[in-house]
């Protein structure tokens, strides 16, 4: 068995040559770097198909097995939406569409999107494969838990899907859950559904755990010599904060879940006030709907920004690396991430403003929420100052950029009307906060994949995809979403109400009839608009252009792999040395435009460089 | 892999030696060893599911219209015929308490690489979390005899069964994995996988007397949260 | 053609459906003609900022587009820069909390002089309740709640008695006078919502939670359930019909109490009697 591992035979980066980096003997100094402090990684390396590609340790494969495994929920997901959008636009053009039926794809939408799709995205996907590589790693740190932590995915979806199939179908209590209507005889799918849905939650919560202790681990204690907080990447610093708010945010749902099981299959009553239901009344009794609510905004909270922050890590780098212009106001950025991070965790009740907790409560979250909007507005500026007097190119992958500001800008601002407690009081429970919702969380991350698929395509499978393809994705996309949201928000002021089956024949919503239809056909099209990528993706990897090693002319580590795209090990025999910040492009007097992390100083003497 | 000795390396003290290690590279917590440090994130990750029930609890005990039992006399015991209030949780929190006494002994006896006595202290530990878990086995057999039930009550809010099965269930389980894990460990020390650098069965990693100490973070935490739920429970 | 071009149409294409779009508020009907100052409000200053950062963007696209030859410049930060646009969102986002504040000090301060009123939810319905002579609802109960009690009143609460019961779900208020909704429910969460008096709350079973209003215009409205309910919940309705005091208080009038409730079953209880010891 010995022969599969390193058994650190090799352990180059020891402090034996404690001054090295590649500079010349002739300026050692300025070269200096810090001796290893952390043996080489004893890894397994896997041979046979089954160890190499399915239950495979290379955090790179379980990134992209993340990546397509939550991208079959996101599907399933959209398939939801138009099904939705059919009955919304057109009311009874599905014969099948119960409101049954509705209330269930709204639920399983709203929850398979949220969790099982962004989530597993961010965090699983772009988290295993870039942070070994940006941190100078060679893997995880755990290995092997982290390959459990795929396959506890890979269950906990089994279980989600497994509930369309029961008798009773999956649990249509809205993806809030709320009780008591959640586990009520009457609600769809309140039997097995929604102790599947409560399940498959535990378990996601449980194997994303064993994933985020590894992404945390590896942030904190396996960076590579040189490689100093203060100079990873945004994207390492979005995907580390969303861990942090991960691990003390899916407590309280996991609480929440036990809870509510509980509730369902032992008849306690921690949810459950006394109820009258078809003229009699219930065996439950004494329990506080409200609590629930808190334990899952608790949670839902924090669970918007660990969408959100790995989705503005990642944006500013995409828009620093092609705009050949380092991200302005870093460590502005990086403390607007912590501090979002960490305030998102007071702020939960202002999705409660009008949901019967103690009223007085809401001066105290709108004051938190609208402090939020400081450090937010912060990131939005430093993204479009980066723009300012750079070198842009026009690709797709800041096409997808710039749609990422447009509809997080225009998502944001209505998160300050939402916010603004008394402001919300008309609005919430209408379409305005669906339309708020989609732009903030839902377009504008969506965005940043996409961008971050065509900027890292090349390096995960050594080719390019195709620009043109990838351009009419974009425009039908973001043109599309823009257009079924940006309309919305004026649904809302009317005063049409979400989670309706039917708008009925009030005169405020015979009136969004036609609204409503033109919103169907987008959504629709941007479903469709999405099949595109997938067609890209399989012409591109059988005759795409071949993209060489770092194509993108990017300064940051997971460029600068000794092969392309980089093997079990990432680094081949030596670990990467850090010199300097990620973010070194255009620098004066420099031979090229970017001068690349492991660059020493001794090789950049003449250029007006500053240190980081 | 033990934790590793960085070379030349001196720790400055306070806060000014955080800001340094923070600033630093490679690694922020100089000198800790990952499997260390990933249990210290994730028992912080579990307190925060312990507070949700304990927090959830407080909330419940509030709000339910039905007055809360008087734990006093629900978690009397009769011992020679007269009724002690609080006595088996005393004997079953004093067991506990000294299970963690022998697990930090345990970790000692490890880094000095004394194989037995490093054993013998994991085996006591063990055998003092069973002990825990069997009188909270009877504990719960004698309330669920006089009727208590999580959906029920005779003594007051159906609410207290609820909560209390539910976190000393979970408190439980927590334990019994506990016990599970020292009694696996106890024999790895005695087997001598952790002098010869053993890979383990599953992870493939090398054994060290590292994972004594991991073990035993998890276990004084589980002590810890304990005596939270020993104050909530009891004792309010 | 340049896709700075693209993006611009996009931004004059929001503010130009801002400006002529049909759908938007109904007329405010009641005292929260603030909240929709407030959106205003936060429409031009968020609005403004959109529009600036977008037309920023697109001007940079335009200016910055890759050449060859040039370099971007290299000017890692600008803390004064930074320092500036941190104090003046800062100040924006003040000016936006603050009415908000205060009008949700409003909304959660209730008019020693409204009028309570119970709002009973269930799947799927309303029913009404308000105070008689005394000016004080009774106490209620779920488990009391049958056929001859609907509200669950507690029977032996004197305030009980003279309560006027609407079992219908549509409730008449009266113009200019401020009514405090209290709202409960016998099984899950329901909403009662007008969308022109603006304000809302959640009923919650187990709790009673309240909102009030003014209503200043006579007319008719439609009530909303704004709080998913269940399959029936996009069909749960109800109406609100506001009157002058003369209306008001004919309808009033007419209005059946508890005491009348009970003195018609026992009226018919009575006459059960009477007709068994007939046939006997």
């Amino acid at each position: 068995m010995s022969e599969e591992f390193n058994d650190n035979k090799t352990i180059h980066a020891q402090s034996s040559e404690t001054i090295s980096g590649g500079g010349s003997s002739a300026a050692p100094d300025i070269d200096y770097v810090r001796p290893a402090e952390v043996e080489e990684q004893d890894l397994y390396h896997g041979h046979s198909f089954i160890t190499k590609w399915v239950f495979c340790q290379d955090a790179k494969v379980i990134g992209v097995q993340y990546f397509l495994l939550a991208t079959f929920t996101g599907i399933v997901g959209l398939i939801l939406s138009w099904l939705m959008r059919l009955q919304l636009g057109f009311p009874g053009a599905a014969g099948f569409m119960t409101a049954e039926h509705y209330y269930q794809f709204v639920t399983m939408h709203g929850m398979i999107m949220v969790v099982y799709f962004l989530t597993a995205l961010f965090l699983g996907g772009f988290g295993n494969y870039l942070i070994p590589l940006m941190v100078g790693a060679r893997d995880m740190v755990f290995p092997y838990l982290n390959m459990v932590s795929f396959w506890m995915f890979f269950i906990a979806v089994g279980v989600l899907m497994a509930s369309f199939f029961v008798p009773g179908g999956p649990t249509g209590a809205g993806w809030t859950l709320y009780p008591p209507q959640t586990i009520l005889e009457g609600t769809p799918g309140s039997g097995a559904g929604i102790l599947l849905m409560c399940l498959s939650l535990i378990l996601f919560v449980a194997g994303f755990t064993m994933g985020g202790l590894n992404y945390l681990i590896t942030i904190l204690q396996a960076r590579t010599r040189g490689m100093t907080l203060m100079r990873m990447p945004l994207t390492v610093w979005g995907i580390f904060t969303a861990t942090v708010l991960a691990m003390l945010a899916f407590p309280a749902l996991l609480v929440g879940a036990l809870m509510m099981s509980l509730d369902k299959v032992l008849g306690t009553s921690f949810f459950m006030p006394t109820i009258l239901k078809a003229g009699e009344v219930l065996e439950y009794g004494g329990g506080s709907p409200i609590l629930f609510q808190h334990l899952f905004w608790f949670f839902g909270h924090p669970e918007v920004y660990i969408v959100a922050l790995p989705a503005f890590g990642i944006v500013s780098d995409l828009i620093s690396v092609h705009s050949r212009k380092n991200i302005f106001g870093y460590r502005m950025m990086v403390w607007a991430i912590v501090g979002i991070g960490a305030l998102s965790f007071f702020v939960w009740a202002h999705h409660m403003y009008v949901s019967g907790m103690n009223p007085w409560f809401g001066f105290f979250f709108a004051t938190t929420t609208l402090i939020i909007a400081v450090p937010t507005a912060m990131k939005v500026y430093n993204w479009i100052l980066t723009l300012w007097r750079g070198n842009i190119r026009m690709n797709t992958v800041m096409l997808w950029c710039l749609g990422f500001i447009v509809t997080f800008v225009n998502g944001g601002i209505t998160g300050i009307f939402l916010g603004n407690v008394s402001v919300d009081v008309p609005l919430s429970d209408t379409y305005f906060v669906i339309a708020h919702f989609h732009m903030v969380m839902g377009i504008a991350p969506l965005m940043v994949i996409m961008g971050a698929v065509y900027h890292w395509f090349p390096l995960v499978s050594g080719r390019f995809l195709d620009e043109k393809l990838g351009k009419w994705h974009f425009w039908t996309t973001f043109l599309g979403a823009y257009s079924i949201y940006f309309p919305m928000h004026y649904l809302g002021f009317i005063g049409v109400p979400r989670r309706y089956f039917e708008m009925y024949d009030s005169p405020y919503m015979t009136s969004a009839v036609g609204m409503n239809e033109f919103i169907s056909l987008a959504a629709f099209l941007v479903g469709a608009a999405q099949f595109i990528l997938i067609y890209n993706i399989i012409k591109t990897l059988k005759t795409g252009k071949r993209a060489g090693s770092n194509p993108w002319k990017a300064c940051s580590l997971e460029w600068l792999t000794p092969s392309v795209p980089p093997e079990h090990g990432n680094w081949g025999d030596r670990l990467p040395v850090v010199h300097r910040w990620c973010y070194d492009y255009s620098v004066p007097g420099a031979k090229e435009d970017f001068i690349t992390q492991t660059t020493p100083p001794s090789e950049v003497q003449n250029t007006g460089v500053e240190k980081t | 892999m033990s934790d590793p000795k960085i070379e030349g390396l001196e720790l400055k003290p306070g806060f000014r030696g955080m800001a340094q290690d923070t600033g630093s590279d490679q690694t922020m917590f100089k000198g800790v060893h990952w499997g260390k440090a990933m249990m210290w994130i994730f028992l912080l990750s579990d307190t925060f599911i312990f507070s949700c029930f304990l927090i959830s609890y407080m909330k419940g005990r509030g709000s339910t219209p039905v007055e809360w039992p008087n734990p006093s006399e629900v978690f009397a015991l009769n011992a020679f015929g007269v009724p002690v209030p609080l006595l088996l949780i005393a004997i079953m929190t004093f067991v506990l308490i000294t299970s963690s006494g022998t697990m930090a002994l345990a970790v000692k006896y490890g880094y000095e690489k004394n194989r037995k006595m490093c054993g013998w202290l994991v085996l006591a530990t063990a055998l003092g979390g069973l002990t825990f878990v069997g009188m909270q086995a009877f504990e719960w057999s004698k309330l669920i005899h006089e009727g208590v039930r999580p959906w029920e009550n005779p003594f007051g809010a159906p609410q207290f069964g609820s909560f209390f099965f539910m976190i000393t269930g979970f408190h439980g389980t927590h334990v019994t994995f506990g016990v599970i894990f020292l009694f696996i460990y106890a024999y790895k020390v005695f087997a001598g996988h952790y002098d010869e650098g053993k890979r383990g069965w599953f992870t493939t990693m090398k054994g060290d007397y590292v994972e004594i100490e991991i073990l035993g973070l998890y276990w004084h935490f589980v002590d810890l949260v304990w005596v939270f739920i020993f104050a909530f429970f009891y004792l309010w | 053609m340049h896709p700075g071009i693209i993006f611009f149409l996009v931004i004059l294409g929001s503010v130009l459906f801002h400006i002529f779009t049909p759908w938007y508020w109904t007329d405010v009907a009641s005292n929260w003609g603030g909240m929709d100052d407030t959106i205003t409000l936060t429409f031009w200053i968020g609005g403004g900022v959109f529009i600036a950062v977008c037309l920023f963007m697109v001007y940079c696209v335009f200016k910055f587009s890759y050449k060859e030859e040039r370099r971007a410049e290299y000017k890692p930060e600008d803390k004064r820069l930074e320092k500036i646009l941190t104090w003046a969102t800062t100040i924006g986002v003040v000016a936006l909390l603050a009415p908000g504040l205060v009008i949700w000090n409003n909304y959660v301060n209730v008019p020693k002089n409204a009028i309570e009123v119970d709002v009973m939810a269930w799947q799927w319905g309303w029913q009404y309740r308000l105070p008689g002579k005394d000016g004080k609802l009774g106490t209620t109960q779920i488990v009391n709640i049958n056929d001859d009690n609907p509200f669950g009143i507690n029977s032996d609460d004197p305030y009980g008695k003279d309560d006027v019961m609407i079992q219908s779900d549509v409730l008449n208020l009266q113009n200019d006078k401020p009514v405090k909704i209290l709202l409960r429910s016998v099984d899950v969460l329901h909403n009662w919502y007008v969308p022109q008096f603006r304000a809302k709350m959640d009923a919650v079973p187990g709790i009673v939670t309240y909102y009030w209003f003014e209503p200043n215009k006579v007319g008719e409205y439609e009530v909303l359930c704004v709080e998913y309910c269940g399959v029936g919940h996009y069909a749960m309705r109800g109406g609100v019909i506001v009157q002058d005091e003369k209306d008001y208080k004919n309808w009033l009038g007419q209005q059946e109490t508890y005491s009348d409730l009970i003195a018609k079953q026992e009226n018919k209880e009575i006459n059960k009697k009477q007709l068994a010891k007939k046939t006997d």
